[in-house]
């Protein structure tokens, strides 16, 4: 991968001064030139639970990581360790004292991104030409194709996770987790959280589930398996 | 949801709470009717303390929701006690543990060779209540009224409208030919398996590093022992010690099955490759005697003299499940007939079983206890809105510890499905990672400190 990752560091420094409270948010933004074998190395502590293939599994307890954009997979690993995502299991490994430095965490992060995509998802109950399907799809782009995008495609550099191949059930869960607050996210996706209900939130991410990855992007076959492990 | 006939206590229902035979032969006629409702306070006062404890009500904050009782704060209780709350606020939830704190099995055989300390697998019921919100009873179980919706304590009874039953295993002494309770006894307390009480560890540790030298009998249970690959990574940290402390030891490690079940490759290259002077593994070794005075194994092939010895029995459900009234004895670990999606007992919706007293055949461990219950949880809080959760499939996250200084360890992990055609959960998607590393000795300690985190701690 040439391009650097790069990632946003809000950093607070308490300056004292006489008599003076004053707290500053500082802003930085480092760059980071991943090193693969490197992040090989790493996933391999990942893929004994997340498996090679880091392609998740139907019943939504593990997401697909493959494909996901470099910058949201960061993200996660940023906000798992801070604990503003609750991942109890996670926490430990994504400590600095486990995983390292910002610089572990690019490389991993990049290697994941080398992984093809699961080329057989699992998709939500609700199949094209369904009336459930239809409000979902109006539903998703009224409130949520403005930043994931009309296919689901996200964006690196804005930090929105990209929604096609992901599990319809981790998509489900997940939206459960935000509406009852074991997982921070975003202000503006906070509150189009808040403003739908579970059921059509389901709706939205089964019209996403059915959104089709590019060829490109996918392994040859389902039975495809990583052969770095 | 509070119960109509919570006085009520008759001589049937006494009976069929499931209180020991001995503590009911105390109760005569006059006695038992005053423990029947209506009874006077003066009656009452008549009865043997042991029996009007029995009587008071659990000091508790009063029940602002449906009440669920969690019996047994292991792996699978602690997970069930949190996951309730999160997914039903509303719930009142006691969780009941007759040990006053708990320490960890899983990583223990990490402690055992010094990789790590007792507190990291120390922790309190008390944090992790608290974290939780809700309430630890520090006290034994000694029975149930299952019409009456009560769970007698040490510390009184409860009334419940839902209970989890998570008691975790005993050991089965009969399985290896020792039926004699004496004997059992006997046996337990001069070779202890170091599977149940967290006192059979700290004397495992003594004995291995003290042993002076000579023949060291470990063995491998039959059926589903708790934590398949324990024995086997017990003997690895067993040789590590004896190989660390110099002393001329042999490990007989007899295992009960045909072959290592499990993580087998890496098991056997351990065995060859680290320590081939210090572990002689006999496969197919079914243990149908031993003799303590004689400190003699035998199996159906040879005898086996030991210096000393580490005897874990093939175990079975916990037998509150029995008091409970609802254990099958026909079946191998007398389970309980469970629904095995929904974890309920056939017939009695409001009664669940789960973690190693379970019926289904799922891998006994700490990860799979855990997995499995945040999936229960959810079953119970659907079902007191009248919904139902599609079935999940629990997940079994095994590392096994394989050399020390610095800890090297292998993983494996698997999920389940149920084979409609044989009619039985089999595995899916298993990964094994049977190169044993330092990453992975790191990572075996990681999953447990997050383990700890998710059942304890905020």
């Amino acid at each position: 991968m040439k391009a650097a990752i790069q990632h946003a560091l809000f950093g607070l420094l308490c300056l004292i001064l006489s008599n003076a409270q004053a707290v500053e948010k500082i802003t930085l933004q480092l760059d980071f030139i991943p090193d693969i074998e490197d992040g090989k190395t790493t996933f391999g502590v990942c893929a004994r639970c997340h498996l090679p293939e880091a392609w998740g599994n139907a019943d939504g307890t593990y997401p697909q990581l493959a494909g996901q954009h470099v910058n949201v997979l960061m993200k996660q690993l940023l906000d798992i360790r801070k604990g503003t995502r609750h991942s109890s299991l996670m926490f430990p490994f994504v400590q600095e004292r486990t995983i390292g430095g910002y610089q572990e965490l690019s490389n991993v992060v990049a290697y994941i991104s080398t992984l093809p995509m699961n080329p057989a998802h699992s998709k939500g109950p609700w199949q094209q030409g369904t009336a459930e399907y239809k409000q979902g799809k109006k539903i998703y782009q009224e409130f949520c194709a403005s930043c994931h995008g009309e296919n689901g495609q996200g964006n690196n550099e804005l930090v929105y996770p990209k929604l096609q191949g992901q599990h319809f059930r981790y998509m489900s869960q997940q939206l459960g987790r935000i509406k009852s607050g074991l997982r921070e996210v975003h202000p503006a996706m906070q509150a189009v959280v808040q403003k739908l209900d579970l059921e059509q939130l389901d709706k939205a991410v089964n019209y996403a589930s059915y959104f089709a990855v590019p060829k490109e992007d996918m392994a040859v076959s389902k039975t495809w398996r990583n052969p770095d492990f | 949801m509070e119960n109509k006939d919570k006085n009520k206590l008759s001589r049937r229902r006494f009976l069929k709470a499931g209180v020991t035979a001995g503590a009911l032969s105390c109760i005569s006629d006059p006695l038992q009717a005053a423990a029947a409702e209506g009874a006077s306070k003066s009656k009452a006062a008549q009865l043997p303390f042991a029996i009007r404890k029995l009587l008071n009500k659990a000091i508790l904050p009063a029940a602002k929701g449906a009440r669920v009782v969690v019996v047994g704060g292991g792996w699978s209780g602690l997970t069930m006690a949190k996951y309730l709350k999160i997914h039903n606020p509303a719930f009142d939830v006691v969780l009941i543990d007759k040990r006053p704190e708990f320490i960890s099995f899983p990583a223990s055989n990490s402690w055992l060779a010094d990789q790590i300390n007792l507190d990291f697998l120390t922790h309190s019921y008390i944090d992790a209540a608290k974290s939780h919100n809700y309430n630890f009873l520090n006290a034994t179980v000694l029975g149930f009224d299952r019409e009456a919706k009560k769970v007698f304590t040490s510390n009184g009874y409860i009334n419940y409208d839902y209970m989890v039953l998570a008691p975790g295993i005993e050991y089965d002494y009969s399985r290896i030919g020792v039926d004699d309770p004496a004997a059992q006894v006997q046996l337990y307390n001069n070779y202890p398996g170091g599977f149940v009480n967290s006192s059979e560890l700290i004397t495992i540790k003594r004995k291995l590093h003290t042993f002076k030298g000579g023949t060291f009998i470990l063995n491998v249970p039959n059926g589903e022992y708790r934590c398949t690959a324990a024995p086997y990574e017990r003997a690895c940290m067993a040789a590590a010690i004896f190989k660390q402390r110099g002393i001329k030891a042999k490990i007989l490690l007899l295992d009960m099955n045909a072959e290592i079940r499990i993580k087998k490759q890496g098991f056997e290259k351990a065995f060859s490759s680290l320590y081939s002077d210090y572990i002689n593994y006999l496969p197919s070794s079914e243990i149908s005697q031993i003799d303590i005075e004689e400190k003699a194994v035998s199996t159906d092939f040879d005898d086996y003299q030991f210096d000393d010895a580490i005897i874990y029995p093939p175990v079975r459900a916990s037998s509150l499940l029995e008091d409970a009234g609802i254990a099958n004895m026909k079946t191998a670990q007398k389970t309980a007939n469970t629904d095995p999606y929904k974890y309920h007992v056939i017939g009695d919706e409001y009664v669940y079983v789960t973690g190693d007293s379970r019926s289904q055949p799922f891998s006994k461990g700490g990860h799979t206890a855990n997995s499995e219950a945040q999936y229960v949880a959810e079953v119970i809080a659907a079902h007191a809105l009248g919904k139902s959760v599609r079935w999940r499939s629990p997940q079994t996250m095994c590392f096994s510890a394989v050399d020390i200084n610095p800890l090297k360890a292998m993983s494996i992990i698997t999920f389940y499905k149920f084979n409609k055609k044989n009619k039985e959960f089999e595995f899916d998607r298993t990964h094994m990672m049977e190169d044993w590393n330092t990453e992975g000795g790191q990572a075996s300690l990681a999953w447990a400190e997050g383990m700890y985190r998710d059942m304890f701690y905020k």
